[in-house]
């Protein structure tokens, strides 16, 4: 039976809150529906686990306030579904977790509501779930965003669904609120492009048109220069991109962005860019000429 | 311990999708046969990750240099999850930033460029492996 | 022959530790760039292992070959684990023999001309796997 749920526990083994931490996601494991995953096995190995924590709800187990498990799941972008810290239920249950690393049969029962509970929250509302910070997600989502995919061979294309303008250059612009707005590359550029090795910002203060360059990518195989989706001055860049171009790989409309500009007139602009579902038409006309 | 299994463990990714994973590919070759032979080994990456017994045993808290083509990692992230002491890390993309401009070629074959490139990073994965060697790293376990 | 309808995954090892990998690779990548050359996809073994999601995607949803350069079979275990089916499995120490795939590791540029041959015998039978696997006919390739 395929999992519907994922279990994180913490593993602690220096502490009983931890001990008990690990025998409830033993518990849960037990259950066809549950994904155990492995703390030490997604702390060492980032990807091993893309697939569970883009796909399941999550139920973090921790042991104590230290969130161990938490935390991981959070740099692993798990979607946390439910919390539980050892440490605060016994707390509220008035219950002694004892000295011994080794659990007594006494904690069984309480071990055994707690796990209880947590199955019957996770059969009752699966999908409410905080989204994963930053990095990983399934195919419609990445961070905070939820993106609509087009899908050629191995090589899924998103889109966001809602919050940007494109121009046909493959561009697009994000406005942020009052005059301000971010520009970047959309996912069609970095799965043409690779690797991107370099990036060329744009330097502050620069005045630049609509359809004026805007900053470049560069790969092994090409450079690509931006064509700004609106006119405005550059008040900010994203330096990250200076020391970590693969940003614009990993996540091309968050944080691999560029620029931010300070808009001159969006709505005299507006007219001359797409819309989510428009570009969608463009990409997938040129991904049909795609070939890697 | 054998001198086999002194020997550092230059461990590439050799993914087959992108020139960077030949060149990672071709860089290991050079080093452990060429340049450091009596210090240098390869492995299959893929034996390690398909949990093969005698390939887990060798690389178990050995010395080991990466060589991943692209930033996702995949030599360093399971050469460590092995059990291998990841010494060093090197992503060939990063060293194409010396390289701009540069046609290295493809997944398939180098050019004349590439083969540059490849002698390059061999050079320097030998250094790695001589200061490696000259920290005492590669002493015998007791 | 029949025009190609259906992509195809090849999931090749890459061995570095003996020729077979070497020549695996090669005969894939011939595949890729030359015979087949807009209906095949390759599928990065390591980033497959890894977790790579667009690659197991790919796996689970289209036919998949495997190319090994010897009887670990690396590429076949990891894609019957992983997606659940190998249409073919191709290895190479059964094409070539097991002296030959199991010799020492080969530079992409260091291949003399039996050893150039034998990518093409194993490309061969990668591509008369990928003929099964679409469901076409191949006529007959004489061989000189």
């Amino acid at each position: 039976m395929a999992a519907k749920f994922a279990v994180l526990p913490c593993n602690g083994l220096d502490k009983p809150a931890g001990c008990v931490a690990r025998e409830i996601g033993l518990r849960l494991a037990e259950r066809d529906q549950a994904a155990l995953i492995c703390p030490v096995l997604a702390h060492a190995a980032a990807a091993r686990y893309e697939r569970e924590a883009a796909a399941l709800p999550a139920i973090v187990i921790d042991g104590c306030a230290t969130r161990c498990a938490s935390r991981l799941a959070a740099e692993r972008g798990f979607k946390v579904a439910q919390k539980v810290v050892v440490s605060d239920e016994a707390k509220k249950a008035g219950r002694d977790l004892g000295d011994s690393l080794r659990l007594s049969d006494e904690l069984s029962p309480f071990i055994d509501e707690l796990v209880t509970a947590l199955l019957a929250a996770a059969q009752a509302a699966p999908a409410a779930a905080t989204t994963p910070a930053d990095e990983g997600g399934a195919p419609g989502e990445q961070g905070g965003l939820e993106y609509d995919t087009h899908i050629k061979d191995k090589f899924i294309f998103r889109v966001p669904r809602s919050g940007f303008l494109f121009n046909e250059n493959d561009c697009w612009l994000q406005p942020l609120g009052g005059k301000r707005a971010r520009v970047g590359v959309t996912d069609f550029v970095q799965q043409s492009l690779s690797d991107i090795i370099y990036v060329t910002l744009p330097a502050l203060g620069t005045e630049v048109e609509q359809f004026g360059e805007i900053g470049a990518v560069e790969s092994a195989k090409a450079v690509f220069e931006l064509v700004s989706p609106a006119a405005g001055r550059v008040v900010a860049v994203n330096n990250a991109l200076l020391t970590n171009p693969e940003f614009v790989n990993e996540n091309p409309y968050e944080k691999g962005w560029l620029a931010e500009i300070e808009l001159t007139d969006l709505a005299a602009d507006r007219d001359l860019l797409l819309d989510a579902a428009q570009y969608m038409e463009i990409l997938k006309r040129k991904v049909a000429e795609f070939h890697v | 311990m054998s001198e086999e299994n002194r020997k550092v463990i230059v461990l590439a990714c050799s993914g087959i999708g992108k020139v960077y994973g030949l060149i990672a590919r071709e860089a290991v070759l050079k080093v452990a046969r060429e340049l450091r032979p009596d210090a240098a080994r390869t492995m299959c990456l893929a034996l390690l990750m398909t949990d093969d017994a005698e390939a887990h045993e060798i690389i178990n808290g050995a010395t080991c240099i990466t060589v991943d083509g692209c930033p996702k990692l995949c030599a360093a992230k399971n050469g460590a999850l092995a059990g291998g002491v990841v010494a060093e890390q090197v992503r060939v993309v990063d060293l194409f930033r010396a390289y701009r401009g540069v046609n290295a070629g493809t997944a398939t074959a180098l050019t004349a460029d590439g083969w540059k490139i490849v002698a390059d990073l061999a050079g320097q994965l030998a250094e790695k492996i001589d200061a490696l060697r000259a920290a005492g790293t590669l002493e015998e376990a007791e | 022959m029949a025009e190609a309808e259906v992509k195809v995954g090849i999931i090749s090892c890459s061995g570095e530790d003996l020729a077979g990998g070497t020549l695996s690779r090669l005969a894939t990548r011939k595949l890729l760039d030359e015979r087949r050359p807009h209906h095949t996809v390759t599928i990065c073994l390591p980033l497959f292992l890894a977790g790579g999601q667009e690659e197991r995607m790919f796996a689970r949803a289209f036919p998949t070959i495997t190319v090994d350069g010897c009887e670990k079979r690396c590429a076949y275990k990891a894609t019957e684990r992983l997606s659940g089916k190998v249409n073919a499995s191709i290895v190479v120490s059964d094409i070539v023999g097991k002296e030959a795939a199991c010799g020492c590791p080969l530079a992409t540029d260091a291949l003399n001309e039996d050893q150039q041959r034998m990518v093409e015998l194993i490309a061969d039978a990668i591509e008369a796997a990928f003929d099964k696997a679409q469901g076409t006919r191949k006529a007959a390739k004489i061989v000189d």
